[in-house]
Order: C-alpha cells, then sequence, then structure tokens
C-alpha cells in the first residue's frame, strides 16, 4: 500500500485542529444568533411591508426562472415553493436548516455504513481515512445547521433526509466494492452542494446565509475528491489513491475531473420543505 | 513525483488578504471600493489581462498511467450550469440597477473580476513557464489543471464583466490592484511545479475565501448565487491542489474567511 500512515496521521491531526479553530469562529458568532433568534421571536406576526417584499420576490423569482426553461427538478422544486402559502414562507430559513440537517444525517449514517463494509475497513487507507474524516465533518456541518436552527426558534430536525434515506437503504446491500461506495457518497455529496447553492439567495437570514456558503464549499470539496478517487478507481489507478501520491503518474484527466464546469448548476438541489418539519 | 508537504502561505500575501470581509468592513471601506470602480472606469482601455497559453504545456507531458479515467468524468455536470450562469448575469445586472445595494454589488463584482483577471494571468504565467521549460518536467494531471483552472477562472471572469458591462459599469481588465504586485513577486521566484501548485492554492483559497465572505454582503439574489456557483468550483480547485501537494485534500470542516480579500 503506497499510503505514509504516520504522515496521513499528522495530517488528519492537523485537520482537526483547524476543525478546532473554525468551530471556536463558528462559536463565537453564537451570542449573535441569540440576539438575532431572540429578536425574530418577538416579531411573529408577519408585516405588510414583509409580505409584500415577499412577494415581490417571487414574482422575480418566477420570471427568472422561465428563463431557465428545461432547468428540470430545480425548477419544479422552487415553482412547488412559490405556489406555497405565504405562511410557509416566514419559516423557509428554519425549512431550510431543517432540510439541510437532514442531508448532514443522512451523510453521516452513509459514511458510517461504509466503514463497516470489509473492502474498506480493509481497502485502500486514504479512502477508509477520507470516509471517517467527512463522516466527522458532516456531523459537525449537522450540528452547526441544528444550531442554527433552533437559534431562529425552530425545531430540530434530528432524522435522516426523507427522500434520499430509501434510496441509500436501497443501495447499500448492492455496495460490493469502494467505486460503488464512492458513487453513492458522491451522489449525496452532489446533492448537498446544488442544495446549499440554491438556498443561498432563498435565505433572509444572514448568518444562516453565511453558515451556508461555509459548509457548502466544504461539501464541494468531498465531492470534488470523490470525483477524483471514483476516476482513479475506474482507471485501475487506486495505488495512487495516496497522500502523497506520485504526481508524476496521475493520468492527465486527474486535473480536471473533479470540476467539470466553471459554474455549479444546481438541477440535483432538494427543495427547502424536503427535510423540513 | 512526490511533493513536499509544506504548505506555509507567502507571507507577504497573506497580509496583504488578511482580515475577515465582514460586512462592516465591507460597507467602512465603501469609498474606498466606490474610488476603485472609478479607477475601473479610468482603466477600461488598458490593455486586456490575458497571457498565451503555449499548448505544448499539456502535451509535452508523457505518463504511463491509467487514461481510462478521462472517460470517467461524471456526467452529472450539470448541463444547465450555463445556462444558470447566463440567466444570472443578466438577471443580476438588471437587480444591480434596482437594489438599493446595487453600489454594494457593484462594488463586490469588481472586485472579484480583479481576483479572476489575477488567477487567469498567473494561470496563463505558469503555462508559459512551462511551455519554456523553465519548472522542469510537469506532470500531464498538473498541465491539465492549470490548463482547466485557467479557462474557468477566463468564463468566471467574463461572467463577471457581463454583469457589470449591463449594469453600465465598464469591463475589469487588470488584476486586483492590491495583489498582483506581490503575486508578481511570488512567481518571480517559483522554480518548479510545486512551487507554481503553491502559488496557485493561495490564489483559489483567497478567491474562495473572497467570494464566501461577500455572499452575505451581496444583496441581489442572483449576484449571490452567481458567487456561490464560482466560490464551489474555488474550493474544489484547492481541494486537487491540496492533494497534488501531499496535503490532505479538505483540511477545514468550516470555510474559513481569514484569507478573503478586504475592500
Amino acid at each position: 500500500m503506497n499510503v505514509d500512515e504516520q504522515r496521513l496521521h499528522l495530517l488528519i491531526e492537523e485537520s482537526q485542529d483547524q476543525q478546532s479553530d473554525a468551530m471556536r469562529d463558528a462559536k463565537a458568532v453564537l451570542p449573535d444568533l441569540r440576539d438575532i433568534a431572540s429578536d425574530r421571536r418577538k416579531s411573529t406576526i408577519i408585516t405588510p411591508d414583509e409580505i409584500r417584499a415577499l412577494e415581490a420576490s417571487r414574482v422575480s423569482t418566477r420570471a427568472k426562472l422561465g428563463m431557465l426553461a428545461g432547468a428540470g427538478a430545480i425548477g419544479v422544486a422552487v415553482s412547488s415553493l412559490l405556489a406555497s402559502p405565504v405562511a410557509a414562507d416566514e419559516a423557509l430559513d428554519i425549512q431550510i436548516l431543517q432540510t439541510a440537517a437532514s442531508l448532514e444525517i443522512l451523510a453521516v449514517a452513509t459514511y458510517g455504513a461504509a466503514l463497516t463494509l470489509p473492502f474498506i475497513v480493509d481497502g485502500n487507507a486514504i479512502v477508509k481515512a477520507f470516509a471517517e474524516m467527512t463522516m466527522m465533518q458532516h456531523d459537525e456541518h449537522r450540528q452547526a445547521f441544528q444550531a442554527q436552527c433552533k437559534a431562529l426558534g425552530g425545531a430540530i430536525q434530528e432524522n435522516p433526509n426523507p427522500k434520499y434515506k430509501p434510496i441509500v437503504d436501497a443501495a447499500v446491500p448492492t455496495l460490493t466494492d469502494a467505486a460503488k461506495v464512492v458513487d453513492l457518497a458522491a451522489t449525496l455529496e452532489q446533492v448537498a452542494t446544488e442544495t446549499y447553492l440554491a438556498d443561498l439567495n432563498m435565505f433572509t437570514d444572514k448568518t444562516s446565509l453565511g453558515l451556508m456558503a461555509s459548509v457548502m464549499g466544504v461539501e464541494s470539496q468531498h465531492l470534488a475528491v470523490l470525483r477524483a478517487v471514483g476516476a482513479l478507481l475506474a482507471g485501475g489507478g487506486e495505488a495512487l489513491i495516496a497522500i502523497p501520491t506520485d504526481v508524476a503518474a496521475l493520468p492527465a484527466a486527474a486535473g480536471s475531473v473533479s470540476f467539470p464546469d466553471a459554474f455549479q448548476g444546481t438541477t440535483m438541489a432538494s427543495p427547502p420543505k424536503e427535510g423540513a418539519l | 513525483m512526490n511533493t513536499n508537504t509544506d504548505q506555509t502561505n507567502d507571507p507577504s500575501i497573506v497580509e496583504m488578504a488578511q482580515g475577515p470581509f465582514s460586512r462592516r468592513r465591507l460597507l467602512a471601506g465603501a469609498g474606498f471600493i466606490g474610488a476603485a470602480l472609478v479607477a475601473a472606469a479610468c482603466g477600461s482601455d488598458d490593455k486586456t489581462a490575458t497571457t498565451t497559453a503555449p499548448s505544448t504545456a499539456g502535451t509535452t507531458a508523457t505518463t504511463t498511467a491509467p487514461t481510462t479515467a478521462a472517460t470517467t468524468a461524471p456526467t452529472t455536470a450539470d448541463t444547465t450550469a450555463a445556462t444558470t450562469a447566463d440567466t444570472t448575469a443578466a438577471t443580476t445586472a438588471d437587480t444591480m440597477a434596482a437594489d438599493d445595494g446595487s453600489a454594494t454589488d457593484g462594488k463586490i463584482a469588481t472586485l472579484a473580476a480583479g481576483l479572476e483577471v489575477l488567477a487567469v494571468n498567473t494561470y496563463g504565467a505558469a503555462l508559459d513557464a512551462a511551455g519554456k521549460g523553465a519548472l522542469g518536467e510537469v506532470p500531464p494531471a498538473v498541465a491539465e489543471f492549470v490548463t482547466t483552472a485557467k479557462a474557468q477562472h477566463q468564463e468566471q471572469l467574463d461572467k463577471w464583466n457581463e454583469v457589470l458591462v449591463a449594469a453600465g459599469a465598464p469591463k475589469v481588465t487588470k488584476p486586483n490592484a492590491d495583489l498582483d504586485p506581490v503575486v508578481a513577486d511570488a512567481f518571480s521566484k517559483v522554480t518548479d511545479v510545486v512551487g507554481a501548485a503553491k502559488l496557485a492554492l493561495m490564489l483559489e483559497q483567497i478567491a474562495a475565501a473572497t467570494y464566501q465572505s461577500a455572499i452575505p454582503v451581496l444583496t441581489s439574489k442572483d449576484a449571490i448565487l452567481l458567487a456561490g456557483s464560482i466560490q464551489i468550483i474555488d474550493f474544489q480547485h484547492a481541494a486537487i491542489l491540496n492533494f497534488v501537494l501531499g496535503n490532505y485534500p479538505v483540511p477545514d470542516t468550516f470555510g474559513k474567511l481569514d484569507q478573503a480579500v478586504a475592500a
């Protein structure tokens, strides 16, 4: 196995230190979150101005979506959202955060399931370490989304995403090699990345927006790594899944397979209500 | 080629980019950004910031590694991504012209475009250097990365310029004025692929952090979507550069803002 175990251990430790720093930064804004939540709870009745702003936003967004003919799922999903009663939009931020938490819970469970499979446990050390680290990062994301949801006065979503859980449940028994695990994980990471991207311009709460942007970038990195790993596995380059890797031996495609477009799309985005309580 | 794992950033560039790009700080710096907009208007006739990328960079490298990986490129790459970006550019300009926050959005668009010019220039210079053999042997994956990243940053630059022009502002053709001389100095010291990759990683991290910090400040929903769709790609570039440099590719659980460019 082309793995420098000691080096990997050091890298993971370093990464965990950085994670602690990031969490400390995140916790630093908790007093602000509590203030915001307090302000929002004091104002439980939506004002006429807010309704007018919401309606204007809906009309504008609907017009823009009309320009995205053929956009598929995202168009259907958001059109459905826009057809919802105004009352539902009062809690849109909370719905988004609950759905995000549901995706994180499912991701943690999926990586957890993968880490029970013998070809992951006893397979490529980097794939295993990535699954462990990524599971931990998703759990931190879950906690952050749940805390933010609570700060806004919402109920905490404790269950996995209802749309994708049955899909994952059906897929797990068919996972017979690492490539299939990587494919499944990549799908979940893409759904999360695109969901969070689509959510960005629906938020009214800026702190939630900042949190979502922060998590979105990390999910997109998970996706990038899984695309590269998947390509190496499919191309017989498993030995190159190492840290450090043999850069000279990497196929040219390894330099581009992880980011096929200059702009991220949202066709696989989950609508805010999908995992809402 | 095993690369070393030193991820130390050039301190001068880090210093230049230091300081969170907070909403408060951005608003406080609005005057400065306004001046930048004026400067951009005055400089619109400057020569465009493009470089000629020698095509030999990608073709001179040899490899015995599996080539089938190319065929496994994810087909999930959204065909609607470009359409979304096009639509976003048009509607962002409309919104920028109508919103109270249009000035803020315009300033951020200008800042973003300046960072994209810097990225395009730097990747272009790396391709030039590689073509002249100044970086030693360039692995095919690295050549492919640089070519792809340069093209994607060019697309992103074009999109921001579409937004700016549609809003009545001039195109941005010059790199970010604060970072450009520092990056140029750092690049002059690059002698191999590892050095080039480290510099590229730093630029991608700065761009990703800047977009992340700008998203809560932007007022136009379309500008937010555009910035987010680019932020993702920059994060992904950084992940692969980390992997190439022998670092863990996803080192942070939450995106950091400490390298965001302050306006």
